[in-house]
């Protein structure tokens, strides 16, 4: 198409130009070859002319369509980012739960852990001389400090137990865990207090 | 692309307007018959140069546009009838 236009347009300038410079008006037959050559020129201008617009025309049109084709490869790398970006944060997200889950779980196995002790410490106290074997070195040391603060006159459970486990009146697992202890404990303090 | 066919349509009309000389060349009949069309021509584009905001109203386009296609026909005239008078 591009060859036929540049042809075009090169025998509308030829056919224009060289019969006017080349032939004799005075003569008919070169004046008539003047007139047709001239027809025939503004036909190849006409032509030439219309290819080059079509050509022009395509050319836009290639272009919206390259335009269109690049937005869409834009649009989709940067939807596939997001995407991946939100897979990245769900995982992590994810990942954070399964952390806490496992702090909760421990903390809750620890709590059952210190529970199931003071079971089987408080089932082996039907025997006494057992118990007492039971007792652990903590427990040992925890009797001693409440008959101190026996023989210092504090009497109140919750100011013992503030005392002796550092822990408030409340409904926390530490004071639950301390104020179970605290009960085990109360008949060996008795008996401590008695024999002593 | 654009150029190209701009420049065609503008070779197209200029070789018009060396026909048109051409024309008016072969009879004294044909060549007042042009010279009147030249000058109706004439008086018709000094109008439209003068009423160029009203025109382009009339034929829809901008005024910019309207200016340029007359200095283009212009331009043509010039160099298809000095083409033909060189010649």
């Amino acid at each position: 198409m591009q060859l036929k236009m540049w042809v075009l347009s090169g025998a509308a300038l030829i056919l224009w130009l060289a019969p006017l410079a080349g032939l004799d008006k005075s003569i008919r037959f070169h004046k008539w070859t003047q007139g047709l050559s001239l027809c025939a020129a503004i036909g190849c201008a006409i032509g030439a002319g219309n290819i080059a617009r079509e050509l022009s025309e395509q050319g836009e049109i290639e272009e919206i369509k390259t335009r269109a084709i690049t937005a869409d490869v834009v649009d989709e790398i940067a939807t596939s980012a997001y995407i991946s970006q939100q897979q990245r944060q769900q995982e992590a997200e994810q990942i954070l739960a399964t952390d806490e889950r496992i702090d909760e779980q421990e903390a809750e196995l620890n709590s059952i852990k210190e529970s199931l002790e003071l079971l089987l410490n408080q089932t082996s106290s039907d025997s006494g001389s057992l118990a007492v074997v039971n007792l652990s070195t903590r427990q040992r040391e925890q009797i001693e400090l409440i008959l101190q603060c026996h023989a210092k006159g504090i009497r109140g459970k919750n100011k013992i137990l503030k005392e002796v486990w550092g822990v408030s009146a409340g409904s926390s697992q530490a004071y639950r865990n301390a104020k179970a202890e605290y009960e085990y404990l109360m008949p060996f303090i008795k008996e401590e207090e008695e024999g002593g | 692309m654009r150029a190209m066919y701009l420049a065609n349509y503008f070779v197209a009309g200029c070789i018009a307007f060396s026909l048109l000389g051409w024309v008016a060349s072969l009879h004294p009949i044909a060549f007042r018959a042009i010279a009147f069309l030249a000058a109706a021509s004439f008086i018709c584009w000094g109008l439209c140069w003068l009423l160029d905001f009203s025109v382009s109203g009339w034929l829809k386009i901008s005024v910019q546009n309207l200016q340029a296609v007359l200095l283009a026909v212009l331009a043509m005239a010039i160099v298809g009838a000095g083409v033909f008078l060189c010649s």
